[in-house]
């Protein structure tokens, strides 16, 4: 090929690749919506019985009834239906869609096709066996964390979250530090939707090899408010040679400190300590809502980082009557700042 | 779609279809009268020309979001009409946002029927 011939050849490819693209979306659109439509009309005849069980109005079981006797193509479609509707509600209705899912076989299905080749398949089998609450499914969706696929490892971590079973969160914890790993904000989710029977996985997570799957647990025995984590979230603090997981820990203590958590914190604000845990021990003192916390932050407001004087004017101001008669009527870009801050919060002062 | 019973006008706003339905249907079934909307502008349009005792909103809409609705009814000289906004958005900072524009009360999805129920006749109750 010569130069000139490339040069007509490459528009024209352009042009019918651009072409091939279009029939390509549009043929995707036009099949998604036969589909759509199919599926409409199948659940069609069952419409209102998907609305009485869903409002929960189907206290004689009649339409439930009917819902299980559906069968072939319209079975299917009714599946996939109640699964999208067990997504949005919760208590008695979800149970009775699950019901009916369980008698159409959805279920046992879903248990084998945790392992199917496809993994489209895998994630949605995962979804299913979450929504209704299969505590069978425990096992099989615990090893699915650890499946090659990411989106059929956060669908298992979600559907975790969903059966919420105390017994999995030491392997959910796990599942972030692996070099297949869960998102954290999956892992997170799903901990928390365990309730109080994690504290022993969390103390145990908080000594793992792994910053990532100690950063969780800092996080999550912050945000559960898991109280027997705060001595060694202590320790941590000082002694973690990971900066992510000292702040994460600086984030916790935060929520679940106590009083003499504010010279613990106060201890990591001073100069030598690395500038991102330094400006978060200040907004966490600020959160700590300790009194004794004013003098700490008083000190900080001339630092010269100036982001972390501000900080240190904004946590001044959430200790209340004292923090704000601490900032007085100081002067200096920190304070003010920190001044029209609290008005805008407060709707006294217009952004404009 | 106009749900015409006895009780009172609440008017429903939500994109997601099933949700519209089952609301729509739940409300209907108690005998509340239902104006059922998919986005954001129907449900202003419908708001200035039904006026409803009550709105129930979902937040995340195309067009006009339902925050955006909130704030424009609050402008409006029917402010103090209540609205109750349905949500899948669950963080404390949006439940918040909600009721600083001005939310009569907020109900996260996955949501219970029967409780959304209980709360649009205790707002109805209060307004009367």
């Amino acid at each position: 090929l010569t130069a000139r011939t490339l040069l007509y050849l490459t528009p024209a490819v352009v042009l019918a690749a651009c072409l091939a693209m279009v029939v390509l979306i549009v043929a995707t659109k036009v099949a998604r919506t036969r589909r759509e439509r199919r599926t409409a009309a199948l659940v069609a005849p069952y419409r209102i019985d998907l609305l009485a069980v869903s409002a929960g109005e189907d206290d004689d079981g009649s339409h439930r009834a009917r819902l299980v006797g559906a069968d072939g193509p319209s079975r299917e479609a009714l599946d996939g239906t109640m699964t999208t509707l067990l997504g949005k509600v919760r208590g008695a209705p979800a149970d009775h869609l699950a019901e009916v899912l369980h008698a159409h076989g959805a279920i046992d299905r879903a248990m084998e096709e945790l392992e199917h080749r496809s993994s489209v398949r895998r994630a949605r089998a995962a979804h299913l066996l979450g929504l209704c609450h299969i505590h069978r499914a425990l096992s099989g969706l615990a090893a699915a964390l650890g499946d090659p696929t990411p989106e059929v490892r956060a669908s298992a971590a979600h559907a975790l979250g969903l059966i919420g079973n105390p017994a999995v969160a030491r392997r959910v914890l796990d599942a972030v530090g692996t070099s297949r790993p869960i998102p954290a904000g999956a892992a997170a989710d799903a901990l928390e939707g365990m309730g109080t029977g994690i504290s022993e996985a969390l103390l145990d997570a908080l000594h793992d090899p792994s910053p990532t799957v100690r950063t969780v647990a800092a996080q999550v025995s912050g945000e559960g408010s898991f109280t027997r984590s705060t001595p060694r979230l202590r320790e941590l603090l000082t002694h973690d040679p990971d900066l992510t997981v000292r702040e994460a820990v600086a984030g916790a203590l935060a929520h679940l400190g106590r009083a003499e958590d504010v010279e613990v914190l106060a201890r990591h604000t001073g100069n030598e300590q690395p500038t991102p845990l330094r400006r978060t021990c200040v907004t966490a003192l600020g959160e700590l809502g300790e009194p004794s916390a004013a003098p700490h932050l008083v000190a900080l407001l001339d630092d010269t980082d100036p982001r972390l004087a501000e900080l240190a004017a904004t946590a001044l101001l959430c200790l209340g009557a004292l923090g704000r008669e601490a900032l007085g009527d100081r002067q200096g870009s920190a304070a003010e700042t920190a001044r029209v801050l609290a008005q805008l919060q407060r709707g006294e002062r217009s952004p404009a | 779609v106009l749900t015409v019973a006895d009780g009172p006008l609440v008017l429903v706003a939500d994109d997601d279809a099933d949700i519209r339905d089952l609301v729509e249907f739940k409300l209907a079934q108690a005998g509340y009268t239902v104006k059922a909307v998919g986005d954001g502008l129907s449900a202003w349009e419908a708001f200035e020309a039904a006026r409803p005792e009550l709105v129930v909103l979902d937040v995340m809409m195309p067009g006009l979001s339902g925050i955006d609705v909130l704030r424009k009814i609050r402008e409006s000289d029917a402010a103090e009409v209540p609205v109750l906004l349905l949500s899948a958005k669950s963080r404390d900072s949006d439940v918040d946002t909600g009721f600083a524009v001005g939310a009569t009360d907020y109900v996260v999805k996955p949501f219970s029927p029967r409780e959304l129920m209980h709360r649009v006749n205790a707002i109805l109750a209060r307004a009367r």
